[in-house]
Protein backbone atom coordinates (compact mmCIF):
# COMPACT_ATOMS: atom_id res chain seq x y z
CA UNK A 1 0.00 0.00 0.00
CA UNK A 2 2.74 2.23 0.63
CA UNK A 3 4.47 1.63 -2.06
CA UNK A 4 1.42 2.13 -4.16
CA UNK A 5 1.35 5.62 -2.38
CA UNK A 6 4.62 6.45 -3.15
CA UNK A 7 4.15 5.86 -6.86
CA UNK A 8 1.16 7.79 -7.40
CA UNK A 9 2.85 10.52 -5.90
CA UNK A 10 5.73 10.65 -7.75
CA UNK A 11 3.85 9.99 -10.93
CA UNK A 12 1.39 13.12 -9.67
CA UNK A 13 4.60 15.61 -9.19
CA UNK A 14 5.93 14.53 -12.52
CA UNK A 15 2.48 15.19 -14.17
CA UNK A 16 2.10 19.00 -12.49
CA UNK A 17 6.36 19.58 -13.19
CA UNK A 18 5.35 18.66 -16.68
CA UNK A 19 1.52 20.48 -17.02
CA UNK A 20 3.26 24.06 -15.76
CA UNK A 21 6.62 22.96 -18.31
CA UNK A 22 5.25 22.38 -21.58
CA UNK A 23 2.35 23.68 -23.90
CA UNK A 24 1.33 22.59 -27.18
CA UNK A 25 0.40 24.46 -30.78
CA UNK A 26 0.18 23.38 -33.86
CA UNK A 27 3.22 23.87 -35.87
CA UNK A 28 1.70 25.32 -38.87
CA UNK A 29 0.24 28.25 -36.83
CA UNK A 30 3.77 28.81 -35.06
CA UNK A 31 5.48 29.00 -38.57
CA UNK A 32 2.83 31.21 -40.56
CA UNK A 33 3.64 33.72 -37.09
CA UNK A 34 7.30 33.46 -37.45
CA UNK A 35 7.99 33.48 -41.22
CA UNK A 36 9.50 36.98 -41.77
CA UNK A 37 12.48 36.30 -41.29
CA UNK A 38 14.37 39.47 -40.48
CA UNK A 39 15.84 41.22 -44.13
CA UNK A 40 19.28 42.62 -43.22
CA UNK A 41 19.73 44.14 -46.81
CA UNK A 42 16.36 45.83 -46.87
CA UNK A 43 16.88 47.15 -43.32
CA UNK A 44 20.34 48.09 -43.66
CA UNK A 45 19.12 49.97 -47.58
CA UNK A 46 16.65 51.86 -44.71
CA UNK A 47 19.25 53.26 -42.44
CA UNK A 48 21.32 53.95 -45.29
CA UNK A 49 19.29 55.97 -47.37
CA UNK A 50 17.20 57.70 -44.92
CA UNK A 51 18.62 57.82 -41.45
CA UNK A 52 22.70 57.90 -41.59
CA UNK A 53 23.05 61.23 -43.62
CA UNK A 54 21.84 63.38 -40.73
CA UNK A 55 24.28 60.98 -38.62
CA UNK A 56 27.40 61.67 -40.81
CA UNK A 57 26.55 65.23 -41.50
CA UNK A 58 26.41 65.55 -36.99
CA UNK A 59 29.56 64.04 -37.08
CA UNK A 60 32.45 65.06 -34.19
CA UNK A 61 35.68 66.80 -35.33
CA UNK A 62 38.06 64.29 -34.72
CA UNK A 63 40.64 66.67 -33.43
CA UNK A 64 37.66 67.76 -31.21
CA UNK A 65 37.11 64.08 -30.28
CA UNK A 66 40.90 63.72 -29.04
CA UNK A 67 40.46 67.10 -27.05
CA UNK A 68 37.54 66.20 -25.14
CA UNK A 69 38.83 62.78 -24.33
CA UNK A 70 41.95 64.05 -23.25
CA UNK A 71 40.10 66.83 -21.21
CA UNK A 72 37.27 64.39 -19.54
CA UNK A 73 37.60 60.82 -20.90
CA UNK A 74 34.45 59.69 -19.33
CA UNK A 75 32.11 62.32 -20.06
CA UNK A 76 33.65 62.85 -23.43
CA UNK A 77 33.08 58.72 -23.98
CA UNK A 78 29.38 59.16 -22.83
CA UNK A 79 28.13 62.04 -24.81
CA UNK A 80 30.43 61.20 -28.25
CA UNK A 81 30.67 57.29 -28.60
CA UNK A 82 28.46 54.40 -28.52
CA UNK A 83 29.12 50.77 -27.59
CA UNK A 84 26.55 47.37 -28.33
CA UNK A 85 28.67 45.33 -26.60
CA UNK A 86 30.08 44.91 -22.98
CA UNK A 87 33.97 45.89 -22.93
CA UNK A 88 36.71 48.69 -23.82
CA UNK A 89 35.69 49.07 -27.15
CA UNK A 90 33.36 52.64 -28.08
CA UNK A 91 33.06 53.84 -31.22
CA UNK A 92 32.38 57.55 -32.46
CA UNK A 93 31.56 58.86 -35.85
CA UNK A 94 34.34 61.41 -36.81
CA UNK A 95 34.69 63.76 -39.60
CA UNK A 96 38.09 65.07 -40.73
CA UNK A 97 39.33 67.85 -43.30
CA UNK A 98 42.69 66.49 -44.33
CA UNK A 99 45.39 66.05 -46.93
CA UNK A 100 46.34 62.74 -48.77
CA UNK A 101 49.95 61.78 -47.79
CA UNK A 102 50.35 58.30 -48.87
CA UNK A 103 47.90 55.91 -51.33
CA UNK A 104 48.72 51.68 -49.94
CA UNK A 105 47.30 49.34 -51.34
CA UNK A 106 45.01 48.44 -48.18
CA UNK A 107 44.43 52.32 -46.81
CA UNK A 108 45.11 55.61 -47.50
CA UNK A 109 47.04 57.97 -45.14
CA UNK A 110 45.92 61.20 -44.65
CA UNK A 111 46.91 64.39 -42.52
CA UNK A 112 45.51 67.05 -41.04
CA UNK A 113 46.84 69.83 -38.20
CA UNK A 114 46.54 69.26 -34.55
CA UNK A 115 48.08 70.75 -31.88
CA UNK A 116 51.48 72.09 -32.83
CA UNK A 117 52.02 68.88 -35.44
CA UNK A 118 50.28 66.91 -37.84
CA UNK A 119 48.45 63.92 -36.98
CA UNK A 120 48.25 61.07 -39.22
CA UNK A 121 45.15 59.15 -39.80
CA UNK A 122 44.69 55.47 -41.49
CA UNK A 123 41.66 55.10 -43.98
CA UNK A 124 40.94 51.79 -43.84
CA UNK A 125 39.92 51.26 -48.19
CA UNK A 126 40.50 47.58 -48.26
CA UNK A 127 39.35 45.66 -45.20
CA UNK A 128 36.14 46.96 -44.20
CA UNK A 129 34.93 44.58 -41.11
CA UNK A 130 33.58 44.86 -37.75
CA UNK A 131 30.66 46.60 -36.34
CA UNK A 132 32.34 50.34 -36.13
CA UNK A 133 30.07 51.62 -38.54
CA UNK A 134 26.83 50.12 -37.17
CA UNK A 135 27.41 50.78 -33.44
CA UNK A 136 28.93 54.66 -34.21
CA UNK A 137 25.73 55.59 -36.03
CA UNK A 138 23.88 55.11 -32.82
CA UNK A 139 21.13 53.62 -35.55
CA UNK A 140 21.07 50.29 -34.25
CA UNK A 141 19.93 49.05 -30.81
CA UNK A 142 20.17 45.93 -29.74
CA UNK A 143 16.99 45.47 -27.55
CA UNK A 144 15.47 45.51 -31.04
CA UNK A 145 17.24 41.92 -32.04
CA UNK A 146 16.47 38.29 -30.96
CA UNK A 147 19.22 37.09 -31.28
CA UNK A 148 23.39 38.71 -32.72
CA UNK A 149 23.14 36.78 -36.06
CA UNK A 150 20.55 39.32 -37.12
CA UNK A 151 22.29 42.34 -35.51
CA UNK A 152 25.88 41.15 -36.95
CA UNK A 153 24.15 40.56 -40.25
CA UNK A 154 23.52 44.26 -40.29
CA UNK A 155 27.63 45.30 -39.88
CA UNK A 156 28.23 42.62 -42.85
CA UNK A 157 25.75 44.99 -44.77
CA UNK A 158 26.73 48.59 -43.86
CA UNK A 159 30.26 46.78 -44.40
CA UNK A 160 29.30 45.69 -47.81
CA UNK A 161 27.78 48.95 -48.71
CA UNK A 162 30.57 50.66 -48.19
CA UNK A 163 32.90 48.90 -50.15
CA UNK A 164 30.86 48.44 -52.89
CA UNK A 165 29.90 51.93 -53.41
CA UNK A 166 31.76 54.43 -51.38
CA UNK A 167 35.26 52.81 -51.97
CA UNK A 168 35.56 51.88 -55.42
CA UNK A 169 35.07 55.08 -57.20
CA UNK A 170 37.34 56.64 -54.23
CA UNK A 171 40.05 54.12 -54.79
CA UNK A 172 39.95 54.86 -58.13
CA UNK A 173 40.59 58.58 -58.03
CA UNK A 174 43.00 59.26 -55.19
CA UNK A 175 45.87 60.70 -55.21
CA UNK A 176 48.77 61.83 -52.46
CA UNK A 177 48.47 65.35 -52.08
CA UNK A 178 44.55 65.65 -52.42
CA UNK A 179 42.38 67.35 -49.90
CA UNK A 180 39.43 64.95 -48.65
CA UNK A 181 36.57 65.61 -46.62
CA UNK A 182 36.39 61.55 -44.45
CA UNK A 183 33.44 61.02 -42.21
CA UNK A 184 33.40 57.89 -40.40
CA UNK A 185 33.39 55.42 -37.67
CA UNK A 186 36.97 55.00 -35.16
CA UNK A 187 36.93 52.38 -32.43
CA UNK A 188 38.55 53.36 -29.32
CA UNK A 189 39.79 51.32 -26.79
CA UNK A 190 39.43 53.35 -23.44
CA UNK A 191 41.93 51.27 -21.77
CA UNK A 192 44.27 52.00 -23.82
CA UNK A 193 44.05 55.73 -25.71
CA UNK A 194 46.33 55.44 -28.74
CA UNK A 195 46.11 58.81 -31.15
CA UNK A 196 49.18 57.51 -33.25
CA UNK A 197 47.89 56.73 -36.85
CA UNK A 198 43.81 56.16 -35.79
CA UNK A 199 41.53 54.29 -38.06
CA UNK A 200 38.83 55.17 -39.87
CA UNK A 201 36.52 52.85 -41.55
CA UNK A 202 34.92 55.67 -43.96
CA UNK A 203 31.79 55.86 -44.63
CA UNK A 204 31.54 58.82 -47.20
CA UNK A 205 34.66 59.87 -48.93
CA UNK A 206 34.78 63.75 -50.81
CA UNK A 207 37.85 64.79 -52.65
CA UNK A 208 37.64 68.81 -52.35
CA UNK A 209 40.36 70.01 -54.93
CA UNK B 1 51.61 17.21 25.22
CA UNK B 2 52.14 15.38 22.34
CA UNK B 3 48.11 14.69 22.07
CA UNK B 4 47.87 18.03 22.80
CA UNK B 5 50.00 19.14 19.94
CA UNK B 6 48.38 16.34 17.73
CA UNK B 7 44.59 18.03 18.31
CA UNK B 8 46.07 21.81 17.37
CA UNK B 9 47.60 20.68 14.27
CA UNK B 10 44.35 18.47 13.16
CA UNK B 11 42.22 21.75 13.94
CA UNK B 12 45.19 23.78 11.95
CA UNK B 13 44.37 21.11 9.43
CA UNK B 14 40.95 20.99 9.27
CA UNK B 15 40.58 25.09 8.97
CA UNK B 16 43.47 25.32 6.84
CA UNK B 17 41.29 27.04 4.46
CA UNK B 18 39.63 29.29 6.18
CA UNK B 19 42.89 30.14 7.55
CA UNK B 20 44.12 31.17 4.45
CA UNK B 21 40.60 33.51 3.43
CA UNK B 22 41.14 35.30 6.49
CA UNK B 23 44.80 36.19 5.73
CA UNK B 24 44.18 36.77 2.40
CA UNK B 25 41.35 39.50 3.08
CA UNK B 26 43.44 40.89 5.86
CA UNK B 27 46.12 41.78 3.19
CA UNK B 28 43.73 42.95 0.20
CA UNK B 29 41.90 45.19 3.04
CA UNK B 30 45.24 47.21 3.79
CA UNK B 31 45.98 46.86 0.41
CA UNK B 32 42.91 48.50 -1.27
CA UNK B 33 40.07 50.04 0.42
CA UNK B 34 37.33 49.13 -2.27
CA UNK B 35 37.74 45.51 -1.05
CA UNK B 36 35.95 45.39 2.09
CA UNK B 37 32.94 46.64 1.35
CA UNK B 38 29.24 45.10 1.21
CA UNK B 39 29.09 45.69 -2.52
CA UNK B 40 32.54 44.28 -3.40
CA UNK B 41 31.47 41.16 -1.24
CA UNK B 42 28.35 40.49 -3.03
CA UNK B 43 30.10 41.16 -6.54
CA UNK B 44 32.54 38.24 -5.35
CA UNK B 45 29.65 36.36 -4.19
CA UNK B 46 27.55 36.22 -7.32
CA UNK B 47 30.99 35.69 -9.57
CA UNK B 48 31.74 32.41 -7.65
CA UNK B 49 28.45 31.44 -7.49
CA UNK B 50 28.84 29.26 -10.56
CA UNK B 51 31.74 27.79 -9.95
CA UNK B 52 30.72 27.03 -6.39
CA UNK B 53 28.23 24.52 -8.13
CA UNK B 54 30.29 23.20 -10.82
CA UNK B 55 32.36 22.71 -7.95
CA UNK B 56 30.21 20.94 -5.58
CA UNK B 57 29.77 18.27 -8.67
CA UNK B 58 33.20 17.90 -9.17
CA UNK B 59 33.72 17.50 -4.73
CA UNK B 60 31.33 14.23 -5.14
CA UNK B 61 33.61 13.33 -8.53
CA UNK B 62 37.10 13.53 -6.81
CA UNK B 63 35.65 11.90 -3.76
CA UNK B 64 34.88 8.76 -5.75
CA UNK B 65 38.79 9.40 -6.97
CA UNK B 66 37.75 10.43 -10.21
CA UNK B 67 37.73 13.54 -12.00
CA UNK B 68 35.42 15.74 -14.51
CA UNK B 69 37.15 17.64 -17.74
CA UNK B 70 34.06 18.56 -19.19
CA UNK B 71 31.84 20.48 -16.81
CA UNK B 72 32.94 23.72 -19.04
CA UNK B 73 31.37 22.06 -22.11
CA UNK B 74 28.42 20.65 -20.63
CA UNK B 75 27.44 23.93 -18.92
CA UNK B 76 27.70 25.71 -22.37
CA UNK B 77 25.58 23.00 -24.23
CA UNK B 78 23.16 22.95 -21.11
CA UNK B 79 22.90 26.81 -21.18
CA UNK B 80 22.97 26.69 -24.99
CA UNK B 81 19.72 23.65 -24.94
CA UNK B 82 18.01 25.67 -21.77
CA UNK B 83 17.30 28.83 -24.22
CA UNK B 84 17.01 26.99 -27.33
CA UNK B 85 14.13 25.15 -25.40
CA UNK B 86 12.76 28.79 -23.95
CA UNK B 87 13.09 30.73 -27.26
CA UNK B 88 12.26 27.69 -29.82
CA UNK B 89 10.95 24.94 -28.47
CA UNK B 90 10.80 21.53 -30.35
CA UNK B 91 9.15 21.41 -33.50
CA UNK B 92 7.64 17.91 -34.43
CA UNK B 93 6.79 18.33 -38.38
CA UNK B 94 5.29 14.77 -38.63
CA UNK B 95 2.64 15.13 -36.24
CA UNK B 96 2.44 18.98 -37.01
CA UNK B 97 3.32 19.79 -33.50
CA UNK B 98 5.55 22.50 -31.67
CA UNK B 99 5.98 21.81 -28.27
CA UNK B 100 6.78 24.99 -26.11
CA UNK B 101 8.77 25.27 -23.13
CA UNK B 102 7.85 27.87 -20.34
CA UNK B 103 10.60 28.83 -18.14
CA UNK B 104 10.57 26.15 -15.43
CA UNK B 105 10.30 23.76 -18.37
CA UNK B 106 13.68 24.99 -20.32
CA UNK B 107 15.66 25.07 -17.21
CA UNK B 108 14.11 21.60 -16.24
CA UNK B 109 15.22 20.70 -20.27
CA UNK B 110 18.41 21.88 -19.64
CA UNK B 111 19.48 19.72 -16.14
CA UNK B 112 17.63 17.18 -17.74
CA UNK B 113 21.00 17.60 -20.63
CA UNK B 114 23.39 17.76 -17.61
CA UNK B 115 21.90 15.04 -16.18
CA UNK B 116 22.17 12.38 -19.14
CA UNK B 117 25.65 14.03 -20.37
CA UNK B 118 26.62 13.38 -16.94
CA UNK B 119 25.24 9.67 -16.62
CA UNK B 120 27.48 9.21 -20.67
CA UNK B 121 30.58 9.67 -18.57
CA UNK B 122 29.44 7.39 -15.37
CA UNK B 123 28.44 4.81 -17.97
CA UNK B 124 31.49 5.39 -20.08
CA UNK B 125 34.02 5.26 -17.26
CA UNK B 126 31.72 2.05 -14.96
CA UNK B 127 30.76 -0.22 -18.23
CA UNK B 128 34.20 0.64 -20.08
CA UNK B 129 36.76 0.65 -17.72
CA UNK B 130 37.40 3.87 -19.93
CA UNK B 131 39.52 5.92 -16.96
CA UNK B 132 37.50 9.22 -15.65
CA UNK B 133 40.20 11.54 -17.46
CA UNK B 134 39.82 10.14 -20.59
CA UNK B 135 36.27 9.65 -20.45
CA UNK B 136 35.82 13.07 -19.70
CA UNK B 137 37.98 14.66 -21.82
CA UNK B 138 36.22 12.90 -24.88
CA UNK B 139 32.91 14.56 -23.35
CA UNK B 140 34.50 18.17 -23.21
CA UNK B 141 35.08 18.11 -27.07
CA UNK B 142 32.17 16.46 -28.20
CA UNK B 143 29.80 18.63 -25.72
CA UNK B 144 31.48 21.51 -26.90
CA UNK B 145 31.04 20.33 -30.54
CA UNK B 146 27.38 20.05 -30.46
CA UNK B 147 27.18 23.50 -28.74
CA UNK B 148 28.94 25.14 -31.64
CA UNK B 149 26.34 22.66 -34.00
CA UNK B 150 22.98 23.91 -31.68
CA UNK B 151 24.21 27.60 -31.86
CA UNK B 152 25.77 27.51 -35.40
CA UNK B 153 28.60 29.19 -33.61
CA UNK B 154 26.70 32.08 -32.60
CA UNK B 155 25.29 33.48 -29.54
CA UNK B 156 21.47 33.63 -28.70
CA UNK B 157 20.62 36.60 -26.58
CA UNK B 158 17.61 38.70 -25.39
CA UNK B 159 16.23 35.93 -23.65
CA UNK B 160 13.73 38.12 -21.91
CA UNK B 161 13.56 39.40 -18.19
CA UNK B 162 12.25 36.62 -16.35
CA UNK B 163 15.25 34.36 -17.20
CA UNK B 164 17.83 37.34 -16.52
CA UNK B 165 16.30 37.49 -12.93
CA UNK B 166 18.20 34.24 -12.61
CA UNK B 167 21.29 35.35 -13.72
CA UNK B 168 21.22 38.86 -12.28
CA UNK B 169 18.50 39.43 -10.30
CA UNK B 170 18.79 39.98 -5.93
CA UNK B 171 16.54 38.38 -3.44
CA UNK B 172 16.20 39.51 0.11
CA UNK B 173 19.48 41.89 -1.21
CA UNK B 174 21.39 38.63 -2.11
CA UNK B 175 21.99 38.01 -5.93
CA UNK B 176 19.68 34.87 -6.84
CA UNK B 177 23.08 33.15 -8.23
CA UNK B 178 24.21 33.06 -4.35
CA UNK B 179 21.00 31.75 -3.06
CA UNK B 180 21.18 28.73 -5.53
CA UNK B 181 24.62 28.58 -5.02
CA UNK B 182 23.75 27.80 -1.52
CA UNK B 183 20.82 25.80 -1.75
CA UNK B 184 23.13 23.00 -4.04
CA UNK B 185 25.94 23.27 -1.47
CA UNK B 186 23.38 22.41 1.90
CA UNK B 187 22.06 19.66 -0.72
CA UNK B 188 25.59 18.38 -1.19
CA UNK B 189 26.32 18.60 2.20
CA UNK B 190 23.44 16.70 3.28
CA UNK B 191 23.73 14.15 0.61
CA UNK B 192 27.91 13.26 2.33
CA UNK B 193 27.37 13.40 5.45
CA UNK B 194 23.59 12.26 6.32
CA UNK B 195 22.90 9.71 3.27
CA UNK B 196 23.89 6.20 2.72
CA UNK B 197 25.19 7.68 -0.54
CA UNK B 198 27.46 10.22 0.97
CA UNK B 199 28.78 7.28 2.65
CA UNK B 200 29.45 4.85 -0.44
CA UNK B 201 30.79 8.02 -2.22
CA UNK B 202 33.78 7.66 0.63
CA UNK B 203 34.16 4.23 0.85
CA UNK B 204 34.73 4.16 -3.20
CA UNK B 205 37.69 6.83 -2.91
CA UNK B 206 39.31 5.66 0.20
CA UNK B 207 39.37 2.25 -1.13
CA UNK B 208 36.98 0.61 -3.88
CA UNK B 209 38.11 -2.81 -3.50
CA UNK B 210 37.16 -2.93 0.26
CA UNK B 211 33.94 -0.96 -1.17
CA UNK B 212 33.12 -3.55 -3.85
CA UNK B 213 33.80 -6.37 -1.53
CA UNK B 214 31.60 -5.16 1.51
CA UNK B 215 28.62 -5.10 -1.19
CA UNK B 216 28.21 -1.17 -2.51
CA UNK B 217 27.33 -0.85 -5.88
CA UNK B 218 29.93 0.49 -7.22
CA UNK B 219 28.71 1.61 -11.01
CA UNK B 220 25.40 2.81 -9.92
CA UNK B 221 27.18 5.22 -7.25
CA UNK B 222 29.66 6.42 -9.26
CA UNK B 223 26.98 6.90 -12.31
CA UNK B 224 24.90 8.86 -9.93
CA UNK B 225 27.47 10.93 -8.89
CA UNK B 226 28.88 11.51 -12.25
CA UNK B 227 25.09 12.74 -13.44
CA UNK B 228 24.62 14.59 -10.59
CA UNK B 229 27.71 16.58 -10.87
CA UNK B 230 26.49 17.03 -14.97
CA UNK B 231 23.22 18.18 -13.30
CA UNK B 232 25.38 20.92 -11.66
CA UNK B 233 27.09 21.82 -14.21
CA UNK B 234 24.16 22.50 -16.10
CA UNK B 235 22.68 24.23 -13.91
CA UNK B 236 26.11 26.54 -13.82
CA UNK B 237 25.16 26.98 -17.78
CA UNK B 238 21.90 28.26 -17.00
CA UNK B 239 22.98 30.97 -14.40
CA UNK B 240 25.96 32.05 -16.62
CA UNK B 241 23.65 32.08 -19.69
CA UNK B 242 20.77 34.38 -17.66
CA UNK B 243 23.65 36.52 -16.23
CA UNK B 244 24.75 36.78 -19.95
CA UNK B 245 21.53 37.12 -21.37
CA UNK B 246 22.99 35.25 -23.96
CA UNK B 247 23.84 31.88 -24.53
CA UNK B 248 27.37 31.72 -25.99
CA UNK B 249 29.00 28.91 -28.12
CA UNK B 250 32.20 29.41 -26.15
CA UNK B 251 30.65 29.42 -22.09
CA UNK B 252 32.53 27.92 -19.59
CA UNK B 253 36.25 27.53 -21.42
CA UNK B 254 38.15 26.05 -18.89
CA UNK B 255 35.71 26.28 -16.08
CA UNK B 256 36.50 22.66 -15.19
CA UNK B 257 40.04 24.05 -14.12
CA UNK B 258 38.56 26.77 -11.59
CA UNK B 259 36.25 23.94 -10.08
CA UNK B 260 38.90 21.50 -9.65
CA UNK B 261 41.02 24.08 -8.32
CA UNK B 262 38.66 25.28 -6.12
CA UNK B 263 38.27 21.12 -4.97
CA UNK B 264 42.15 21.01 -4.49
CA UNK B 265 42.50 24.40 -2.57
CA UNK B 266 39.64 23.30 -0.21
CA UNK B 267 41.66 19.98 0.83
CA UNK B 268 39.79 17.32 -1.22
CA UNK B 269 42.69 14.75 -1.98
CA UNK B 270 42.50 13.98 -5.72
CA UNK B 271 43.21 10.57 -4.70
CA UNK B 272 39.33 10.53 -3.11
CA UNK B 273 38.00 9.41 0.09
CA UNK B 274 38.85 12.51 2.06
CA UNK B 275 37.73 15.96 1.60
CA UNK B 276 34.33 18.08 1.99
CA UNK B 277 31.90 20.66 0.41
CA UNK B 278 32.74 22.78 2.72
CA UNK B 279 36.18 22.78 1.86
CA UNK B 280 35.65 23.26 -1.84
CA UNK B 281 33.37 26.07 -1.07
CA UNK B 282 36.51 27.59 0.77
CA UNK B 283 38.36 26.72 -1.89
CA UNK B 284 36.11 28.73 -4.39
CA UNK B 285 35.67 32.00 -2.08
CA UNK B 286 39.59 31.71 -1.95
CA UNK B 287 40.04 31.53 -5.92
CA UNK B 288 37.67 34.63 -5.91
CA UNK B 289 38.94 36.38 -3.54
CA UNK B 290 42.42 36.24 -5.34
CA UNK B 291 40.42 37.06 -8.31
CA UNK B 292 38.44 40.08 -7.24
CA UNK B 293 41.69 41.34 -5.36
CA UNK B 294 43.87 41.28 -8.19
CA UNK B 295 41.63 42.87 -10.33
CA UNK B 296 41.30 45.79 -7.75
CA UNK B 297 45.07 45.91 -7.31
CA UNK B 298 45.47 46.76 -10.90
CA UNK B 299 47.42 43.69 -11.72
CA UNK B 300 47.95 42.58 -15.38
CA UNK B 301 45.56 39.67 -16.14
CA UNK B 302 48.73 37.63 -17.36
CA UNK B 303 50.30 38.05 -13.86
CA UNK B 304 46.66 36.74 -12.44
CA UNK B 305 47.33 33.57 -14.04
CA UNK B 306 50.63 33.06 -12.48
CA UNK B 307 49.57 33.91 -9.12
CA UNK B 308 46.45 31.93 -9.43
CA UNK B 309 48.45 28.58 -10.40
CA UNK B 310 50.96 29.54 -7.89
CA UNK B 311 48.38 28.96 -5.00
CA UNK B 312 47.19 25.95 -6.53
CA UNK B 313 50.25 24.43 -6.75
CA UNK B 314 51.07 25.91 -3.13
CA UNK B 315 47.98 24.52 -2.10
CA UNK B 316 48.63 20.55 -3.50
CA UNK B 317 52.03 20.87 -1.85
CA UNK B 318 50.61 21.75 1.81
CA UNK B 319 47.90 18.87 1.56
CA UNK B 320 50.57 16.36 0.31
CA UNK B 321 52.95 17.01 3.27
CA UNK B 322 49.93 16.61 5.53
CA UNK B 323 49.36 13.58 4.02
CA UNK B 324 53.54 12.77 4.79
CA UNK B 325 52.91 14.07 8.17
CA UNK B 326 49.72 11.81 8.65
Amino acid sequence: MKKYLKYIITIAAVGLLAYKSVYFKKLSEVKAKTATAFDAAGFTQKIWSEQLNTKLDSAIELTTLIKAIEAAPADAFNRHTNALAIGNYRNAMVKLNAEVKQVNEDDVLVQLPFADSMLTVKVATEFVYGNAIRDASRLVDVKDFPNTNDLNSISEELNKTVRTTILKPFKQAVKAGDKVVVTGAIEINKAHLNWSEPEIIPVRLQIVN
Amino acid sequence: MIAQLKIGSDTLKRFQSLIALLILCTILSFMTDKFFTADNGLNVLRQIAVNICIATGMTLIVLTAGIDLSVGSVLALCGAVTVGLLRNGVEIPAGDLFVGFTLLGAILGGLLCGWLLGWFNGFAITKFNVPPFVATLAMLTIARGFTMLYTKGHPISNLGKEFAFIGSGSFLGIPVPVWIAAIVVLLAVFITQKTKMGRYIYAIGGNEQAAKLSGININRVKITVYSFAGALAALGGIIVTARLDSAQPNAGMSYELDAIAAVVIGGTSLSGGKGSVWGTVMGAVIIGVLNNGLVLLNVSPFWQQVVKGGVILLAVIIDKAGERRD
